[in-house]
């Protein structure tokens, strides 16, 4: 009967978030509840709290983390000045003319805007924005215009230097230390943030090239969906890139000190944000009424992120003080098939979850609890961080419920049917499938550039 | 009765008079980056006193915002749900929610961080590296600040709340 706690811990707090109250505040509250309950009946030993102070003093002074602010006000400051949008309007200019261009420019840009923010809802949203209005405007298929937006929108999963892959690198590398300490490894190895974004940074690449392979075999098989527009003005190929080079040269620095091991993601961060600053001020985008929107923004998102954090910290302590990760370990020990049915049952939870909850929230609440185990069965690191990341992405892309289409059709208009958008995004997650099928065959997929790089 | 609830609701002045100018620490967060960047890299000299500093900011950033996101209602939910429902029902959510989760959560943090943030007071707890900022205590002391804050928050909201759903019931 014991036992059975924590699992009612979960499944009770899944049932309260879908009350629509906030998330981190469901998370730490119906743990306290539980812990009350616990204390009350003899279950769950109160000393256990008194660890709560501790560990939000470390999400305070945890240095990596520190790195999420400054990335934050990076994206935010590309967006509010709308760099990020005069790129899509110059680079539409001169490829627009060919067949396909413009979907094929909406995943490039799509891609850099991923990894400088790397939230779903603020790429997809402002994506959608951006160049849905054009795509239709130039008679694109609606279906293939929302699915391309859709998918690229998700992107940022994956594709470093993403805040996504900041916070599941610093939880892996707390699992990683973890799963050594109890396995009575006294002098753990360890996996940086660096190491994941070395590891996503190919399949992340072969991802966006699977996308613009399908786009171009459209543009054959289905020209129709993608109409060329007629070379109208000529367009000099140097204010081209004039726009296009900066920012560019701005997501190279900052990923490749970061991966060069020059850097820690903290500095990389700040860097990169001191960078749009300049990039802001070079081309005249920059006013106090704009950093003001962008400090205030930069400021909630920020918030957001460290209430889930703690939220999730205190939801942990106490599914662990009812012995929550002795019952996970348990039952992964026991699955059939072992690693791979312990692996493939995590895998099918945290896609289900994507479809209530955000990368974020599945980061700090299920990977301490799954991470250290699965790592103790001999799973690497780096490789489960981006199987984890690759999987939500599809999950946030499937239909009915999947993140990235609730925020697309926010931004869509009416004209657009919901079936169109679910049609459009049914070829990305068989590509993103594949994705995922070549990882489970070919760990070096992810493993292999790291290992060169560190050693 | 109606006095007490206009008067608990005005508590929430105090988290915007806060963040009026919190929101600026992150320009400052990375002004500073870049100096310890330049520091280390270009003159090679460490600089933990300015490193930590950072650290300092981006304590007191996000966590005395963190009650500005309730009141400015920037915190995630999960909106399946919460979409459809009618403001009435959404208040009510809302208002259960404070007082059965945000109360208490505010209400154990503080409680639990007082001991905790007492003996690092005690011995004036200073950093552990040599060179770092001296006021570990102080940080430390942005624990119970930031749950009475929210209990405070949790209160206004709360406030607010009733008088809407009583309003909206005459």
């Amino acid at each position: 009967m014991l036992e059975l706690i924590p699992l009612l811990l979960f499944i009770v707090t899944f049932g309260m978030l879908l009350t629509g109250y906030p998330v981190a505040i469901t998370l730490a509250g119906v743990a306290l509840i539980f812990a009350g309950v616990g204390i009350v009946t003899g279950t769950f030993n109160a000393n256990d709290l008194g660890f709560v102070p501790g560990r939000l003093f470390g999400v305070i002074t945890n240095q990596t983390l520190i790195a999420v602010p400054l990335f934050v006000f990076m994206g935010l400051l590309l967006e509010k000045t709308k760099i990020a949008e005069s790129l899509l309007s110059n680079l539409s200019d001169l490829l627009g003319h060919f067949r396909g261009g413009l979907a094929i420019i909406v995943v490039l840009v799509g891609m850099l805007m991923a990894a400088s923010t790397g939230i779903v809802g603020a790429t997809v949203v402002t994506m959608g924005m951006m160049s849905l209005p054009i795509m239709l405007q130039r008679n694109y298929d609606p279906s293939l215009a929302t699915g391309t937006i859709a998918a690229t929108g998700t992107l940022g999963q994956i594709i470093p230097p993403s805040i996504a892959l900041v916070l599941l690198g610093d939880v892996l590398s707390n699992a990683y230390q973890q799963a050594q300490l109890n396995m009575g490894i006294f002098a753990p190895k360890s996996v940086s943030v660096g190491d994941l974004f070395a590891g996503a940074l190919l399949p992340g690449l072969l991802l966006v090239l699977l996308y613009l392979l399908y786009l171009v075999v459209r543009s054959f098989t289905t020209p129709d969906a993608m109409p060329q527009r007629p070379k109208t003005t000529t367009i000099s190929l140097r204010s081209t890139l004039g726009a296009l080079l900066p920012p560019l040269a701005l997501m190279v620095v900052v990923l490749g000190s970061i991966i060069a091991g020059y850097a820690t993601p903290t500095e990389a961060a700040g860097v990169g944000a001191m960078g749009a600053l300049l990039l802001a001020l070079i081309y005249r985008k920059l006013d106090v009424e704009t950093l003001r929107e962008t400090c205030t923004a930069s400021m909630s998102t920020t918030a957001m992120v460290f209430f889930i954090l703690i939220g999730a910290s205190i939801f942990s302590l106490v599914f662990r003080g009812f012995g929550g990760d002795e019952i996970v370990q348990e039952l992964f020990t026991n699955m059939p098939g072992g690693v791979w049915g312990a692996l493939a049952i995590v895998m099918l939870v945290i896609f289900l979850l994507g479809f209530i909850l955000d990368f974020i929230e599945i980061t700090f609440v299920v990977v301490p609890i799954v991470g250290p185990v699965l790592m103790a069965m001999g799973v690497d690191p780096v490789w489960l961080g981006v199987l984890i990341a690759v999987n939500l992405q599809t999950s946030f892309l499937t239909p009915p419920f999947g993140f990235a289409l609730f925020y697309l059709r926010g931004v869509a208009p009416d004209s657009v049917a919901t079936a169109a958008i679910y049609k459009g995004v049914i070829p990305f997650i068989a590509l993103q499938l594949v994705l995922l099928a070549l990882l489970l065959l070919w760990p070096a997929l992810a493993t292999w550039l790291p290992s060169v790089l560190y050693g | 009765m109606r006095r007490v609830g206009y008067w608990l609701e005005s508590l929430e002045h105090i988290g915007a008079l806060i963040t009026r100018p919190l929101r600026w620490f992150v320009l400052i967060m990375v002004l500073t980056t870049v100096a310890v960047v330049v520091l280390r890299y270009a003159l090679e000299t460490g600089a933990i006193f300015l490193q930590e500093s950072v650290m300092y900011l981006h304590g007191l950033f996000f966590m005395l915002a963190l009650a500005f996101g309730i009141a400015q209602d920037t915190h995630v939910r999960v909106d399946i749900l919460y979409n459809r429902m009618s403001s009435k029902r959404r208040n009510q959510v809302n208002l259960i929610g404070h007082c059965v989760f945000l109360l208490p959560m505010a209400a154990l943090i503080f409680l639990a961080s007082l001991p905790y943030v007492s003996a690092s007071w005690r011995v004036l707890e200073g950093s552990a590296e040599v060179g770092g900022i001296p006021a570990v205590f102080l940080l430390k002391s942005l624990l119970p600040v930031t749950a009475l804050l929210l209990w405070l928050q949790g209160l206004a909201s709360s406030a607010a709340l009733v008088r809407q759903l009583i309003d909206t019931d005459t």
